[in-house]
């Protein structure tokens, strides 16, 4: 017979430890992580893939029309991660492994990481007000919480027109460059309610810039980082080394489109997501985020959408059918059911496929409406990384 | 000097109302485009040279918008973008640093 007591020591401490050995098992186990450098597999997948790579070519990066006219599929870039290494890399002059490319709205993808981030950590709530983190001069937006900005359900009376449409319709050019541009969160929440919180969907740029900014504040009220944590907590750790976040005039991050970085490292970016958030064995995102983040959203489910919408979840876009609205079929029908996206304007997507272990980054200038099509493209660059 | 600054706010003038979209129902904002489109040029291109490491000739193509009524002038030295639409409506932006970009300056 062992001491009693050394036995209840001995469970107690296990018991102990045992939530600790959960997280520590959650990660992902591999052996290499890209940090310092992306492995290099592009010579023996060029010898062993031509005819798929020409393939893939022949639509993304074959220009048509004058230069100035940017008409048709305008690629200016395409990085292909696959089992941990690089196995497919192009750009298109002036670009380059080493150039920055502007995200656009991929920037929300990240601006959802950062607020996982924030959330895991303690800094903020979803169940926070803006009101909690900013100085909001209207007290009716005070009902905005970080949770219904994280899926688009604010309510705010928005309008997400881009260029060449109606540019003084546009909330988001009055935002980025009009009477928003010197306080941009302080614009979008002097919008008026037109929907009850939670109660809608709608894609906006402006609720992703208010997201970033009280988070921001939220960090900075915690932990006094609120102009470094992007760095310290997220581009830092998984060697994102060229990103910049750049901030309006107030210093808030433009968290709905205004990310640089190289194709590769917006590849790593997607393959902290291809690892449930995890990194060189370390949680970054908290258990369950990237679950949640890539579930058709409650409001995308059961809200009203607009002619067009596709599937999101928290600042991702899913190839989910969605058939309670109307979809019943995939929005990239030759892709696996699990790949999600952060996707921009002008055709910048970084596309997770966990199952088929891929990440795919396009950065892109696509200018004419309609001309790419991403169920396209990724069935092209997913036959490079297909089995012989 | 004054009279083609007139002839300049009345050419601007017809652009506006030129530019304005005759179905737009929706709410619109104040700015026009000849407010719009130089501080969209001095933004844009700010971060196009400084960020994105690319030369004046690619930003300017890059940056072109419709209508396309803005100049800019870069100064590397300063590291700073000014655009203007008929020397009246007029942005700035500059470069801060490698991790927060180009900021509007006015």
């Amino acid at each position: 017979m062992g001491c009693p007591i050394f036995t209840a020591v001995v469970l107690t401490a296990l018991v102990l430890l045992m939530p600790f050995t959960a997280k520590a098992q959650s990660c992902p186990s591999r052996s290499d992580w890209p940090t310092e450098a992306w492995p290099d597999r592009i010579q023996e997948t060029a010898t062993r893939k031509a005819a798929e790579i020409q393939a893939l070519e022949d639509y993304a990066f074959t220009r048509i029309g004058k230069d100035e006219e940017r008409l048709g599929v305008r690629t200016d870039g395409v990085v292909i991660i696959h089992n941990g290494a690089i196995v497919y890399e192009r750009y298109v002059a002036p670009y380059g492994p080493e150039k920055r490319h502007i995200a656009w709205s991929v920037t929300k993808s990240v601006t959802s990481a950062l607020t996982g981030l924030a959330v895991g950590r303690g800094a903020v709530s979803l169940d926070d007000s803006i009101c909690d983190h900013l100085e909001i001069p209207k007290p009716e937006s005070c009902q905005v919480k970080l949770g219904h900005l994280l899926v688009f359900s604010s309510g705010f009376d928005w309008t997400e027109l881009y260029e060449d449409k109606s540019n003084q319709a546009s909330s988001v050019l009055a935002m980025l460059y009009g009477e928003g541009r010197r306080d941009m969160a302080r614009f979008v929440a002097e919008h008026r309610l037109r929907d009850t919180p939670g109660t809608t969907f709608m894609y906006s740029t402006g609720e992703s810039l208010l997201l970033a900014s009280a988070v921001q504040e939220g960090v900075q009220k915690t932990f006094q980082k609120g102009d470094t944590f992007p760095w310290e907590w997220l581009f830092d750790p998984i060697g994102m080394k060229t990103a910049v976040l750049e901030k309006d005039a107030k210093g808030h991050f433009k968290g709905g489109s205004h990310l640089f970085a190289t194709p590769r490292d917006f590849a790593r970016f997607g393959w902290l997501y291809l690892n449930d958030g995890c990194w060189a064995g370390q949680r970054l995102l908290p258990e369950g985020w990237v679950a949640d983040s890539t579930t058709v959203s409650e409001p995308f489910r059961t809200a009203s959408l607009d002619a067009g919408s596709e599937p999101q979840g928290r600042k991702w876009w899913l190839n989910r059918p969605v058939p309670e609205q109307g979809l019943p079929t995939r929005p990239w029908p030759d892709v696996p059911a699990d790949a999600y996206a952060a996707r921009g304007h002008w055709g910048q997507s970084v596309t997770v496929i966990p199952s088929l272990d891929v990440v795919v980054v396009r950065v892109a200038d696509d200018r004419e409406e309609g001309a790419f099509e991403l169920n396209r493209f990724l069935s092209l660059a997913l036959a490079i990384v297909e089995a012989p | 000097m004054k009279t083609w600054m007139t002839a300049g706010a009345l050419g601007a003038c017809l652009l506006v109302a030129a530019c304005a979209d005759p179905d737009a129902e929706q709410r619109t904002y104040a700015n026009s485009d000849l407010e719009l489109s130089p501080s969209y040029r001095a933004a844009e291109v700010c971060s196009c040279i400084f960020v994105m490491g690319q030369d004046e000739d690619f930003c300017n193509r890059w940056t072109v918008a419709n209508p396309n009524v803005s100049t800019f002038r870069v100064d590397h030295e300063k590291k700073t973008v000014e655009s203007s639409a008929f020397m009246m409506w007029g942005a700035r932006a500059k470069f801060v640093d490698e991790k927060t970009g180009c900021v509007f300056e006015d």
